[in-house]
């Protein structure tokens, strides 16, 4: 089974996030910066289905050169090759931008199966790897914990709300995007590192791809949230002020 | 000058015969022996070079080996009634080497020592003093071993133990029973080849015992690693750690082949004492085992049939072994290059470590809590960010940024140094040191961790560090040399030690017991500042294992991180010994022993001693408003 990965590096999780001065992204010279963690499990399904059916598996992002450590890591953790869509407008392009990118890069590999994770940690979209299969033809399901190789495609096991979950069985080749959580991740070794220097690196750019950057969604403005903190004196006896609170608990702050 | 003491008696005459006959056993003596002794120092010969071996300078070489060898300094030290028989019996050993070659020089006509003139008369007295100790010591040795047994010599009774003891003891009868013959007596004779033909089966048995260490262990000591519990950098692309036989080294080798079984690392192995699988005895053999069945170029894994990956996982990184052994193993970098071989090569698959990994992968901290928290605990307590101007950066760690009791150690610190007028500021961000990764072996993220702290240091000009974290403490100045210069560093029991005249005594009668923290003590060497900060906050106790015999608190090595023990957890052995000095206050200096202790002392119930760090203690005495 030939499998193809894409995955996005995203600033780490805590790290101090600051608001560029033109207020449409934000500051990325302190920055530090990590795998997406939904793309993390995408690409331990994408390893895991591997060790147990052969195949392959290659790794896909699009991003400036920084972007190549994450590559790397993927690499060490166990990928077969890699392409890196060097790109330095990565956050000026919309959803369907970054999607053509990657529809573009994945194409010619005519894979079995595209994995993708959920949503990215920075922007949140969450729809990245649906327009991908899209522009790809292909079949496509979201919310996956799980994937099992059948005779004649695949069958997977998505998450829905409240604890339910819906098995789906799909033809290859097929798209998924991949929950959290689904497998337990494996760390990164100095072995695979250093077997992750003679794998392939193909670097490709936006304009080698053919892939229109002009946005249809256009980022306005981003801000932190306002910090919000308010106290209330309740007046009245105990009793009042109990089911005053009561009130305020259930229908303003709704938590209970 | 007539002496009215007897003479050693030696045979007046050897025929041919006898000398003919001597030489052949001698000959078959020495070809046995180096029928066993040859493919042993070929496997330590062929063993991998130590890339990071230096023989110079040698001043500690030869101090820790007229110590420990010559005087038997720590052999003595650490069990006295023992060690000292042990010393009996290799003093007389030194003094027998003359003894044993005109023994047999005699034999042809060659002996340099005169049983009748001065010199000779003066040496076999001399020799004779030491064989008496010598006698008394092996017969006290083989007593303890065949009779009292202590745990720790292991199950199995050893023959070859009770043979060598045996042997030895003959050497020395036959040598003093000389004295008592006359020299032209058939007992004179007897007696003579009753200590030629013990000394020559004494030889072949030696390499094929714990006897070993007869040859090996003064070279053992000399060719240490240089430092205490130093771990060796990886070394190329296909280095990883030990993952097989391929990866041993020679002074692993000599390492392996030097035990004496003696079992003092077993004795005092936190992970041996509560029930666990890890055995540092059975590590050390269990080389031993591999390299002589498998040799030094094997692919075979060490972990495995000779060692099992779930005791190197158990080690606690302490210590205690490797400042016990008596013949220089060092096992703390043998424990940790069997977890380096497991965790870069993916062999370790353990639910916890891999969270931890994962964690250190993808943020900054052990404890995998967002950095936002540590920027709130920095802001809610006004610590000054560090500039450049401040005397010290204070580095808070993974436990004085993020673990309640940490932070209060941190605030008790920084009270006492605003108190002195001492200026500091913290670093804006931190990464965890790597202490935990380290020691598990991940060398990975240790890499990372080091050099992108050793680069944020750089940027903001430190040259001076403080920490209350012992593992901080330790893995800034010595693992991070591997990746850089750090500054310099010291932990926060030897600043208070040292401004403590400075700050009023705040002393009562209440009883204080200060438990050493592993890295601390036997990593650092510092046992007395901690212990005049606690007692100038009242009068300390001691708990029957400290210094540097303390027992761990459980959480060194990583395993802190590693979830639920097996067998009894080492904090509650540790907290029982320490609530059973009667101690009010158990004075910590580790903000790891504090936490495990923490829980241990809480699972005591009422009653248990109150717990605090030595900062805290010192803290105590300031007036109210701290400036």
């Amino acid at each position: 089974m030939k499998i193809i990965v894409a995955i996005k590096q995203v600033p780490e999780r805590d790290a101090p996030v600051r608001i560029d001065p033109a207020g449409t992204w934000i500051e990325e010279s302190s920055l530090q910066f990590a795998l997406n963690e939904s793309d993390a499990y995408a690409l331990e399904e994408a390893l895991q289905l591997k060790e147990k059916h052969g195949g392959e598996v290659a790794v896909v992002s699009a991003g400036p050169e920084r972007v190549g450590s994450t590559i790397r890591e993927a690499l060490a953790k166990g990928a077969d090759r890699a392409v890196h869509i060097l790109c330095d407008d990565l956050h000026s392009r919309d959803a369907l931008g970054v999607a053509r990118l990657l529809a573009a890069a994945i194409k010619p590999e005519q894979p079995d199966l595209v994995l993708s994770g959920l949503q990215s940690e920075d922007l949140g979209l969450g729809q990245t790897g649906v327009i991908v299969a899209e522009l790809l033809g292909l079949p496509h399901a979201t919310l996956i914990l799980n994937v099992e190789k059948t005779e004649t495609g695949v069958k997977v096991k998505r998450e829905l709300e409240e604890g339910w979950f819906q098995s789906v069985e799909l033809p290859l080749p097929a798209a998924l995007s991949i929950q959290s959580g689904g497998n337990k991740l494996r760390y990164a070794t100095l072995m695979g590192i250093k077997r992750a220097k003679t794998k392939e690196v193909r670097i490709l750019t936006a304009a080698e791809l053919g892939a229109d950057s002009a946005p249809v969604v256009r980022m306005e403005r981003i801000a932190l949230p306002t910090k919000q903190k308010s106290t209330q004196m309740l007046d009245g006896s105990p009793k009042e002020a109990a089911a005053a609170l009561l009130e305020k608990l259930k229908f303003e702050a709704r938590v209970l | 000058m007539v002496f009215p003491l007897p003479t050693l008696a030696e045979p007046q005459h050897f025929s041919l015969a006898e000398r003919v006959l001597f030489a052949a056993l001698a000959v078959a003596s020495v070809a046995l022996f180096w029928r066993r002794f040859g493919p042993i120092l070929r496997n330590i010969l062929r063993s991998k070079q130590d890339a990071d071996f230096h023989l110079f300078p040698a001043g500690k070489r030869i101090r820790d080996f007229a110590g420990e060898v010559l005087l038997q300094g720590k052999v003595i030290r650490q069990r006295p009634l023992a060690g000292f028989a042990h010393a009996l019996v290799f003093w007389a050993f030194c003094a027998f080497a003359l003894v044993s070659l005109n023994h047999c020089a005699a034999l042809y006509g060659l002996g340099f020592l005169n049983p009748a003139g001065a010199v000779g008369r003066f040496y076999f007295y001399f020799a004779a003093v030491f064989a008496l100790g010598c006698a008394v010591g092996i017969a006290g040795l083989f007593i303890r071993r065949f009779f009292v047994r202590p745990k720790w010599l292991g199950e199995e009774l050893s023959w070859e133990s009770g043979l060598i003891a045996l042997l030895i003891f003959v050497l020395m009868a036959s040598y003093l029973g000389a004295f008592f013959v006359p020299a032209a007596s058939p007992a004179a004779r007897i007696l003579w080849w009753t200590h030629a033909i013990t000394l020559l089966a004494f030889l072949p048995v030696i390499p094929q015992t714990k006897h070993l260490h007869l040859i090996f262990s003064p070279f053992t000591v000399f060719l240490s690693r240089g430092s205490f519990s130093r771990i060796p950098p990886l070394v190329g692309d296909e280095d990883f750690g030990l993952v097989a036989g391929r990866d041993l080294t020679r002074i692993v080798s000599l390492q392996a082949y030097s035990c004496v079984e003696c079992g003092r690392c077993t004795e005092h192995c936190p992970a041996n004492n509560t029930g666990k699988l890890l055995n540092p005895k059975e590590i050390v053999l269990g080389l031993r085992g591999y390299l002589n069945e498998l040799g030094p170029a094997s692919e075979v894994p060490l972990l495995g049939k000779h060692i099992a990956q779930q005791a190197a996982f158990q080690c606690t990184t302490c210590g205690a072994c490797e400042f016990q052994c008596p013949v220089g193993i060092e096992h703390v970098p043998i424990i940790v290059g069997l977890r380096r071989g497991a965790v870069n090569t993916g062999a370790w698959d353990d639910e916890h470590g891999a969270k931890l990994f994962l964690a250190l992968e993808r943020g900054s901290n052990a404890l995998g809590l967002g950095a936002a928290e540590r920027d709130k605990f920095i802001e809610k307590n006004a610590l000054p960010i560090f500039d450049g101007t401040q005397e010290y950066c204070l580095w808070l760690g993974c436990m004085g940024s993020h673990d309640p009791r940490g932070r209060e150690i941190v605030l008790a610190l920084v009270r006492v140094m605003h108190y002195l007028g001492t200026s500091f500021g913290v670093l804006r961000k931190e990464r965890c040191t790597g202490d935990a990764v380290r020691r598990l072996g991940n060398d990975l993220l240790f890499q990372q961790l080091a050099e992108a702290n050793l680069e944020a240091l750089a940027q903001n000009k430190v040259t001076k560090m403080l920490s209350i974290c012992p593992h901080c403490v330790r893995t800034i100045q010595e693992d991070w040399k591997e990746y850089g210069a750090p500054p310099a560093i010291e932990h926060h029991s030897e600043f208070l030690a040292r401004h403590l005249a400075q700050l009023p005594r705040g002393g009562n009668q209440e009883q204080i017991v200060f438990h050493d923290p592993c890295y601390l003590g036997r990593y650092r060497g510092v046992y007395d500042e901690p212990r005049a900060v606690a007692s100038r906050a009242g009068l300390l106790v001691e708990a029957p294992r400290h210094r540097e015999r303390s027992f761990c608190c459980g959480a060194g090595g990583g395993l802190a991180f590693l979830g639920e023990e097996q067998g009894e957890r080492v904090s509650h052995a540790r907290a029982a010994e320490l609530a059973a000095t009667g101690a009010e206050t158990v004075a910590a200096a580790c903000p790891f022993c504090n936490s495990m202790f923490r829980d241990a002392l809480a699972a005591r119930g009422e009653g248990a001693p109150q717990l605090l760090d030595i900062a805290q203690l010192a803290a105590r005495g300031l007036p109210e408003q701290g400036n």
